[in-house]
């Protein structure tokens, strides 16, 4: 992961040498350093907008944060940006003069200016950092909003995942850097100048024919609703409602540790009772678990990687992050017969509960309907991969909600979490989970759990210590070297989070340099505890990441099986209905395959002429 | 000269009153063009008036319309400053309600200047503000009646220091922001809007658009030829740029042909520009490669000749054709070129000629003896494996010019034992680039500053020694410049296997054009005058053969220069005006374009510089030396540039002519 989550930590306060009043308080400021972050490790407050100090992005572009200085030695004050305006010594900072507020406030006026402001149908509404704003500065009129021109703005509804809304777009250039420099997926160009200046996919593209791979890192990172996933909560009421369906809900292992912040819990609560409770309250007719289906991937992927390493061919790539199946078929095409066959947990369990599930239940499959909860938005996209259908019209995967979704469908039915009794699963077939198919949630735990099962099946015997403490840090990239035993002896390891050490360690794989048997991919830094699709922080970057974390082990240590193989109602599925793993009828229902989508990105320089004539003259 | 109404330039008011203080002397200020007066100016800094009847309205609805267009749109208070303010002026001209009264325009105004994130927005409210603070009466009563403005004649420009300083003037700060937006092929397309040869303009430009970045005050100026050389080396391989015919807005008919004589920089980028023009051209070079100096005189570890050939190969991709091993004399003339239907002639033939020291023994040394240009020519043969070049012993080089680096720096990379450079005045004095001295420094060349040959030593034509004097600095003349003199008596001698005199070039076969209507200077160059034309009709000429040895940039410069004069000739027989020179002239003659003081400070942000090989490595090798940055090193670079815009434009009493395109 790029991303350092203290950049500020232990800095030698004796360094802060540069002498200043701010507000006439007496401060000590870094050589270099921003008044903005002076004021901060001050505590004086200063309102602030595209500034994200979590991913070191200081644009200078929305000037609300702007301070009267005076210089030692001039006469003149200035006004400038304390977000990137050094401290000098003997500068005098005043961050509330009544000119300087006044003009805070115009700034934030003039924002809104072509800032759509149907905040009641918002999917920020009340979570919104531009309202915050508002208030900061203390807005009270809006005199020079367009609506015509706000509405004329693109809204990119192409994609099943993400949706990107310009009229809401504030210009902050969050999402374009958590993209370029973070993730390093650079999907994001800014387009136009002036007053049509606005974010758009690289290559002139909409967002489905583009080259994002949906990973939604720049959704948490967005401070208005100008960036969120589709709305598919109306789909998903609908079938609760559709007494004619058996609905089947499935949440991802993060999910229960990174949802109670939205009702006001502790961060890294483990509410998995309480959503369950919520589940059957709102009408869902079985609840499930993907952590179950974990421990099936574990399965097969353990079963296909031995296999594979037995022919000598490696490395083999984990498969279970779609956002990481996108960027392998649009960005490294090349890499795609390295990638396990194995579905995701997400479309294990669906098509499990479309098979297995209403045979035990003596249903009638056609009338399942899975509706999966994941802290994710490739999974939106992922279930409509066409791969992944079992017939024409007929998903695996019938409705993903984010967790955000999921928040709001738990709002819309009345339900404030905590009041809630927490209940268990009760399902006989699909809802027990090992300690390892919990710990998918994070980075380093589908690797873990493979390791745990692998093991076994070489050795016949369990490993003596199954908290495998050489895969557990944080770095973006860790290797190690795991002794399997019997045949097949030392592998080498490497587990990979983010999409911007992924590139470089995928590029290392291409050029020979890197030797690995078996890589663990998370698109997202930190893995799905801070997926795309989880819960948004104002102002924040990941702030919840090692939180979450803690309580995902804990439910491990927590749980009576810890390996996969041992899960018994995984072997039951095995005993009665898939036979072995990776075998015949395991292979044809888990498995699937990947397609080359590399996206042409050829020009001719007539294009570009065409394209510059509307923003630039001809000298 | 020209009589201020009123205005305010500076912050210091000029109302016509007795005693009010004055305004600096403005020059060149008369008329716009001929016959067309110039009624007011508004800049970066106020404005002048000469007109009393001037609409101030109108004035600043033109002059924020400019900077509504060229707003970049990043910033909140230019973005929307910019528009809000524009279509209030348009609606108060038109005799309409506008949506803003004047204080609010005002409000609007004092927000952008002092909150803006670039030069562009801080500058652009400047006269505005200016008018409502010091004459809001005047501005107040050309509204009172809501009666609709005579629209007023002039022109608006937008501008930068490192604009003005490039001799082909790039929009430097446009392509470092299409960097910064993530689009480096549009950036590209920037730079090919001037001349086709970004990628060795990218490694060898000697960038006055760097002396004169502004970043410079705050720490260093920011890295522009690093950035170009990224943008034009990202076209490589299946994504990279297709020049097409489409380029070609208006294509003419097979008869309108044009022959340029000379490929190098300047006749390729004169063929480039007439090519998309629509004409017809023909490239005849004696070579039977394309480049000219860019080719022979320029070494591979600078410029690899495959970059270089994929520059020129654009000519070809556009329709052009090359003759090669075609001599000017020998296998034509001019009056040929007329007679097969060439409309008009260019003429880049460059300085390939070496000039001698003029010292004793000089005449007689035969094997031993190169002038650079000659050197470097068997340098590049060597490279392209036409004829190998090994060099042993003592190598000696007179000249401190760049001629004279890539001399010491291809001689140590032959074999050569020891390289020496001799050179009359001291390193600081020395014209070549800094970056060339400290490279070949770091090579190992030993340098002889204040140090001069006076005499060649030679057994039987074979050079075997130089005898040198030692120099010293004079006192300073008036104009605070050190000559120097030889001191006498400090005579040494230095042995010498091969003996190179780098101190200058000039036009080979300058009499044969003189025999073909073209008259030369007392230099012995190509006479040319203004839009490039020679003393033959049809003819015209630019680069190193008019100018003496110069840069890169200066040669494709005059070719982009005499590509619009020859166009005009062709179609009108005459040259147009070109508004936007007439605006430099006037911004220059001024010095309008001065650095704003009272800038707010800045945190230090120093440049990236290309990765090179490491000197002992490759000193043994033509390999490039130096390398393309990486995207994350363009990225931070490209946030550097501070986006030194601003917008000048003038109120003229009647409509100025549209000049070339």
């Amino acid at each position: 992961m790029c991303t350092d989550l203290d950049i500020h930590a232990d800095r030698d306060l004796t360094e802060a040498t540069i002498a200043l009043t701010i507000n006439g308080q007496p401060c000590k400021g870094f050589p270099n350093e921003p008044i903005l972050q002076c004021a901060r490790r001050h505590e004086i407050y200063i309102p602030t907008l595209c500034e994200m100090d979590d991913i070191d992005h200081t644009p200078g572009t929305c000037r609300v944060c702007v301070v009267d200085i005076l210089q030692e030695g001039r006469k003149k004050h200035q006004t400038v940006t304390s977000c990137n305006t050094p401290v000098r010594d003997g500068m005098v900072v005043d961050t509330k003069s009544r000119k300087v507020r006044d003009m805070q406030r115009l700034q934030v006026e003039l924002l809104m200016a072509d800032h759509l402001q149907d905040c009641a149908t918002c999917v920020r509404h009340g979570d919104c950092e531009l309202q915050d704003l508002a208030q900061f500065v203390g807005l009270t009129e809006n005199r020079f909003f367009d609506r015509e021109r706000t509405l004329a703005r693109e809204v990119d509804c192409s994609s099943p995942a993400l949706i990107r809304d310009m009229q809401r777009c504030v210009r902050c250039q969050r999402c374009v850097a958590v993209c370029r420099y973070h993730q390093k997926v650079d999907a994001l160009v800014m387009e136009g100048t002036g007053i049509d200046r606005f974010v758009a996919l690289r290559n002139g593209s909409d967002q489905l024919n583009s080259i994002c791979v949906n990973c939604g890192q720049c959704v948490l990172v967005c401070p208005t609703g100008a960036l969120g996933e589709r709305d598919e909560v109306e789909r998903a009421l609908d079938y609760i409602c559709d007494p004619e369906t058996v609905t089947v809900m499935q949440f991802a292992p993060a999910v229960r540790v990174a949802f109670g912040e939205e009702f006001g819990m502790k961060a890294g609560s483990n509410v998995e009772g309480h959503i369950i409770s919520a589940a059957r309250k709102i009408g869902v007719d079985v609840v499930l678990d993907t952590n179950f289906a974990a421990d099936v991937v574990i399965m097969e992927e353990g079963t296909e990687l031995l296999g594979r390493l037995k022919e000598g061919r490696r490395p083999t790539f984990t498969s279970c992050c779609p956002a990481w199946i996108n960027y392998a078929e649009i960005h490294f095409p090349d890499i795609l017969p390295l990638l396990s066959s194995t579905k995701s947990p997400q479309q294990v369990l669906s098509r499990i509960a479309k098979t297995y599930l209403p045979e035990k239940m003596g249903v009638d499959p056609s009338k399942m309907r899975v509706i999966s909860i994941m802290p994710c938005i490739a999974k939106k996209d992922e279930a409509t991969r066409p791969q992944l259908q079992i017939e024409d019209g007929v998903p695996e995967t019938d409705v993903v909600l984010t967790t955000r979704e999921f928040a709001r469908m738990l709002r819309r039915e009345g339900i404030n979490l905590p009041d809630l009794e927490p209940s268990s699963f009760d399902d006989p077939y699909m809802s027990e989970y090992s300690g390892a198919g919990a710990i998918f949630g994070t980075t380093g735990g589908v690797m873990e759990a493979a390791v745990r099962t692998i093991y076994a099946v070489v050795n016949g015997k369990e490993l003596e210590n199954v908290e495998l403490e050489q895969l557990r840090g944080f770095e973006g990239v860790r290797s190690a070297t795991v002794d399997l035993g019997g045949p097949v002896g030392e592998v080498k390891v490497a587990m990979v989070h983010g999409l911007g050490d992924t590139r470089a360690l995928v590029e290392a794989v291409r050029s020979g340099e890197a030797d690995f048997d078996f890589i663990e991919v998370m698109a997202c830094p930190g893995g799905c505890v801070d997926g795309g699709g989880s819960l948004r922080s104002k102002k924040a970057y990941l702030p919840l990441a090692l939180a979450r974390r803690e309580t995902i082990y804990n439910v491990d240590r927590k749980s009576n099986v810890r390996q996969s193989h041992k899960n018994e109602q995984v072997q039951a599925l095995y005993r009665d209905f898939l036979g072995e793993p990776n075998g015949g009828k395991a292979h044809e229902l888990l498995h699937t395959s990947y397609t080359d989508r590399r996206r042409e990105m050829e020009h001719t320089v007539k294009e570009i002429w065409d394209d510059l004539k509307m923003s630039t003259i001809v000298y | 000269m020209t009589q201020v109404v009123y205005g305010v330039w500076d912050g210091v008011v000029q109302d016509g009153q007795e005693g009010s203080a004055p305004l600096p002397e403005l020059k060149n200020f008369e008329q716009f063009d001929d016959g067309n007066d110039i009624r007011a100016f508004f800049g970066d800094r106020g404005f002048f008036v000469f007109d009393e009847k001037v609409s101030l309205v109108d004035a600043l609805f033109h002059y924020m319309n400019k900077a509504a267009e060229q707003s970049c749109g990043a910033c909140t208070p230019c973005r929307m400053g910019t528009v809000l303010v524009r279509d209030a002026l348009d609606k108060m001209r038109r005799g309409l309600d506008a949506d803003l009264d004047f204080d609010e325009i005002e409000m609007l105004g004092e927000q952008m200047r002092e909150t803006s994130l670039c030069g562009l927005g801080r500058t652009c409210a400047v006269s505005l503000l200016d008018v409502l603070h010091n004459f809001r009466e005047k501005i107040e009563a050309e509204v009172a009646d809501h009666r609709p403005i005579r629209a007023q004649h002039g022109m608006a420009y937008m501008t930068a220091p490192c604009i003005e300083a490039c001799p082909s003037k790039v929009n430097v700060p446009r392509y470092i922001d299409y960097i910064r937006d993530g689009k480096p092929e549009s950036s590209l397309g920037v730079l090919l809007q001037k001349y086709p040869m970004a990628a060795t303009c990218g490694r060898v430009c000697v960038r006055y658009c760097e002396m004169a970045c502004q970043r410079k005050f705050v720490d260093e100026a920011v890295g522009i030829k690093t950035l170009k050389r990224f943008v034009a080396d990202q076209q490589k391989g299946p994504n990279a740029l297709k020049f097409t015919r489409d380029m070609i807005q208006r294509p003419l008919d097979d008869s309108m042909k044009v022959a340029v004589i000379g490929a190098g920089p300047a006749g390729i980028s004169c063929a480039y520009h007439l090519l998309l023009h629509g004409y017809k051209v023909d490239v005849f070079e004696k070579a039977d490669q394309a480049g000219g100096m860019a080719q022979i005189g320029i070494p591979s570890y600078r410029l690899p000749k495959d970059t270089l050939a994929m520059e020129t190969d654009i000519i070809v991709d556009l329709g052009g054709r090359f003759l090669f091993g075609q001599t000017l004399g020998q296998d034509f003339s001019i009056d040929d070129l007329f007679r097969q239907g060439y409309k008009a002639v260019f003429l880049g033939l460059g300085c390939q000629q070496g000039t001698p020291l003029g010292i004793e023994g000089e005449e007689i040394a035969r094997d031993g003896y190169h002038s650079g240009i000659d050197f470097l020519l068997k340098v590049h043969d060597h490279v392209d494996e036409i004829a190998p070049l090994n060099l042993k012993g003592e190598v000696v080089v007179v000249g401190g010019g760049n001629v004279a680096m890539d001399c010491v720096r291809s001689a140590i990379r032959l074999g050569a034992d020891n390289v020496h450079v001799i050179y009359r005045r001291t390193r600081e004095d020395m014209p070549a680039d800094h970056e060339e001295i400290v490279a070949a420094d770091d090579e190992d060349i030993f340098f002889h500053t204040l140090c001069n040959p006076t005499r060649l030593i030679t057994e039987n034509g074979k050079v075997t020694g130089v005898e040198l004097v030692r120099m010293e600095q004079t006192e300073p003349d008036e104009s605070g410049r050190r000559n120097v003199r030889a001191i006498p008596g400090s005579e040494f001698t230095m042995p010498c296997d091969h003996f190179i005199a780098a101190i200058g070039q000039k036009v080979e076969d300058g009499h044969v054009m003189e025999g073909d209507g073209i008259a030369l200077d007392k230099w012995q160059c190509v006479k040319a005058g203004d839009g490039l034309s020679t003393s033959r009709p049809g003819v015209f000429a630019g680069g190193d053969c008019v100018t003496g040895p110069s840069t890169l940039i200066y040669a494709m410069a005059a070719g982009l220069k005499a590509a619009r004069s020859i166009d005009d000739w062709i179609q009108l027989g005459t040259p147009r005006f070109f508004k936007r020179s007439r605006m430099r002239d006037l911004i220059n003659d001024n010095k309008f374009l001065g650095r704003d003081v009272n800038e707010p400070p800045v945190r230090n942000a120093y440049r990236v510089h290309n990765p090179e090989l490491d000197p002992d490595l490759r000193k043994k090798m033509f390999g490039e030396v130096e390398q393309t940055i990486s995207e994350a090193a363009a990225y931070k670079e490209s946030q550097r540039c501070m986006r030194c815009y601003r917008i000048y434009s003038v109120v003229t009493r009647q409509s100025i002519p549209e000049g070339a395109a």
